[in-house]
Parts: structure tokens; sequence; C-alpha cells
């Protein structure tokens, strides 16, 4: 999943959006000095044509690091575009100090992603954790509710 | 593997299911029902006879049994990561939209804030000093913190692999870990996703299931008395059920970065409009 790209401004979107994860990451970390390395990249994948778009639609990953207080960490950030649009971003922090992973969980912040649900029956969990199963008695209050409105 | 014994039983009003390799026994099983029992007869806003109403009518000096320490402990470490919004001191402000003892789901009166928690109570880490009556409701956490008592008293037993699953805040002991599929909270036939629990707790929340009127739902933000917007599913997974559970809760109301300053967890939310975010160290899959 590590993978590259040859575009360079989709490179340099990139770096701004780890920027972006820095700057955010200033509120809860004492001073992150961010000295971002040059991202390494390698090429996996090769970017669609380019069309009349800036960026050729593709997934771009690029890896990062920062200086957190307990030493270099990594990151990897995998950005899908779609028609100049960044449809899904994928963050995977590489913690190997107790610390890291809190840190990291601060640096990066909330993923976002829409999701598709599956049947439940199709995935093959031995539990599932939800609210569906609520108490009998608030269930059996809503549908008294429901007939008095009906009434 | 699955664990061949499942243990069902309902109890503080929702079904509970304890999985392990062997039978319990009646003793155990006897044991973990009255130390159910027991907490509930503290903490139980819905019963007449329990701490909590009487610390709802008489303002004084209440003592508490020794587990209720660890849990006063998360909600003041959450009540300040929220900015107050999530309080154990909710509990009038839930009566008033009709999330009460007798389920009577009819706002009886306009929204009113949870009462400031130093300006009402004190705690001492043994007791509960009340200068007014005030309605304690732990349900954001009290659920999870049952459900590590039992795995403690499980694993005190000798019992060394189980699963406790009090409908959904589920607690995991043993050398294989487990996949917990993600309910979807629009579509309980689907799941969102599924995570990895092993010697691990999970907990969900979800305000729409338990919705009875126009926006009204149980996860009220303490400081307005009004039930939250934005955010309409939880699900956070740490080392013990009342964090876990108590952090579920907490999403609603907190940036997840602020509750990692206190808490390790990792988690998953979905917000109104339908999109997830979840923590980057995720220990399974979204289905995007």
């Amino acid at each position: 999943m590590r993978s590259l790209t040859t575009s360079k401004p989709a490179f340099a979107l990139l770096a701004g959006l780890a920027l972006t994860g820095a700057l955010a990451g200033c509120t809860a970390s004492p001073e992150p000095t961010a000295e971002e390395t040059a991202p390494q990249t390698d090429e996996s994948t090769t970017p669609s044509d380019t069309g009349s778009n800036a960026y050729a639609d593709g997934t771009y990953t690029e890896s990062a690091s920062y200086q957190s207080p307990n030493g270099t960490e990594t990151i990897d950030v995998t950005i899908t575009l779609t028609d100049d649009v960044i449809t899904d971003v994928e963050v995977v922090g590489h913690g190997e100090s107790p610390d890291s992973k809190h840190y990291q969980g601060e640096f990066i912040g909330g993923i976002d992603a829409i999701v598709v649900g599956k049947d439940i029956d199709s995935i093959s969990v031995s539990k599932v954790a939800g609210s569906s199963l609520t108490s009998g008695g608030f269930n059996k209050a809503v549908e008294a509710i429901k007939l008095d409105a009906a009434a | 593997m699955t664990l061949p014994h499942n243990w069902r039983f309902e109890a503080i009003g929702t079904g509970w299911q304890i999985d392990t390799p062997r039978p319990l026994g009646g003793v155990l099983e006897h044991a973990i029902l009255d130390r159910i029992a027991g907490f509930d007869r503290t903490y139980s806003r819905f019963r007449d006879d329990s701490l909590v109403a009487r610390i709802a009518t008489t303002p004084g000096r209440h003592v508490f049994p020794d587990d209720a320490a660890a849990l006063f402990d998360v909600y003041r470490a959450l009540y300040e990561a929220t900015d107050g919004a999530m309080s154990p001191l909710v509990g009038a402000a839930l009566d008033r939209l009709g999330y009460d003892r007798t389920y009577s789901l009819r706002a009886t009166a306009p929204a009113i804030p949870a009462p400031g928690w130093d300006a009402a109570v004190a705690w001492d880490g043994t007791a509960l000093t009340t200068l007014r009556p005030v309605s304690v409701d732990v349900g954001a956490a009290g659920k999870g913190y049952l459900v590590d008592i039992v795995a403690a008293m499980l694993a005190a037993s000798g019992v060394e692999e189980f699963i406790v699953d009090a409908s959904g805040d589920i607690a995991h002991r043993g050398a294989e870990p487990i996949r917990v599929g993600l309910e979807h909270p629009l579509d309980t036939t689907k799941a969102i996703g599924v995570v990895s629990i092993g010697n691990g707790a999970i907990c969900a929340s979800a305000s729409n299931r338990r919705v009875w009127g126009d926006g009204l739902h149980h996860v009220l933000d303490a400081t307005t008395g009004l039930p939250t917007r934005g955010i309409i599913a939880t699900w956070a997974m740490a080392e013990t059920a009342l964090a876990a559970d108590a952090l579920a809760t907490a999403l609603f109301f907190a940036d997840p970065a602020r509750l990692a300053e206190r808490f390790e967890f990792s988690y998953v939310r979905m917000h109104a409009t339908g999109r997830v975010e979840s923590s980057p160290h995720l220990d399974g899959e979204l289905f995007t």
C-alpha cells in the first residue's frame, strides 16, 4: 500500500495536507517541530489520463516523518483523487514508542470516510456492537407511544 | 474459535450474554447476578431504594461503595475534557425530556442544563457531598463498568477465556482476539466495519436508537440539557469497558484529540451526514 506518484501537483497538494495536519496538531502537542523530511516516494500505480483536470485521478501515498517528543515518527498518508476532488483519505501511523500512538492520534485527528454497509451475515464476526438491543422496557414504551399517537 | 457455553440473562434492563469454554456453574452465576443487583441498588435512578434516589431528595454526605471511585474518576476526566457537556448530574434533565423511571417519554418541561459539578457536589473519593438534591445518572458509563466488574469476577474464578456482552458493551479475555462488527445505526442488518478486540473492550452508542420524539434521545449535553446533534453513532475501543463506554458517550461531544490527551483508545464515529470518522490506528477496517 505504500505507493506513489509522479505527479508533481498532487505531490504538492499532499505536502499541503500533511502540513495542515501538523498545524492542527500544534494545539495539542508540545511544540511539534514538524521537521518533515523530504517525503520518500516510490511508484506502484500509474495515475490515469489527466484529461482536463489539474491532477491525474488516482491513489497517492506519501510517507512523512516528523519529530515527536519520543523521537522520529512516521505516517503514511493515502489520498484518492477523482476529478480533482479528494474522495478518500487514509492515514496510517507507525507508532513505536509507548506514547507515539497517542501523539499520532492528536497529530492526525479525525479521518473521514464514506462507508458502505455490508450484510452482517456476510462478514464473519463473533459479536456485533451497536445499540439495536436496547432495553425491552424502552422499546415497549416507544410502541405504546406510537399506539397513542395513532389513536 | 467460538466459546461453546453461552449464558444469557436480563439485568439492568438489558440483555447479557457471557461466553466461556466451560459452564460457569450455579454458584458463580448466582454471585454475578447478585453483584449486578447490588450495583443497581446503588446507582439506579429508576428505583426508590437506591443510593442515587436518596441523593436526589436529600442533600448531605453520601458514602458510596468502593467501586464508585473508578467510575467518578472517569466521569470527572470526561467532564473536564468535554467542558461540562458530559456530566453525571444530567438525571433531572433526562427526566424533563421524559427519559424517566416509567419511560413516560414525554417532555414535561423545557430543557434545563445540569448543575455544574463544583457548584452542586463534591466527590472526595469515598463520598459525594451534595449541597442540594441532585439527580445523578451514571448511564453513560455504568453499564461498561459493570461489564468490567463481571469480567473481574470471571477472572478471579479462574476463567481465562471469555466474552462478556451486555448488548453492545463487550469485554474480551483470551489468547485469540475476536472480530466485532460495527452495526450500522440506520440499518441493523448491516455493519459499517469490523474491529479486532483482544483482551480489551468495545462499547457502542447510537443516539438514533433511543429516539422517542422530535429530536429527543438519551444523549444530552449537560450544559444545555438538550439532546446532542451532529454525531449519531460512536464506538470506542479501550482496555476497560468503563473507559470505552464513557468515551463512546464523550465522542458525541468532544474532539477525539482532546479525549486522547487523557485516554488511550481508538474510535469510530458517524456524523449525521453519514460520514464516518475514525482513529488512524484502528485495529480493523471500515467498509468504504
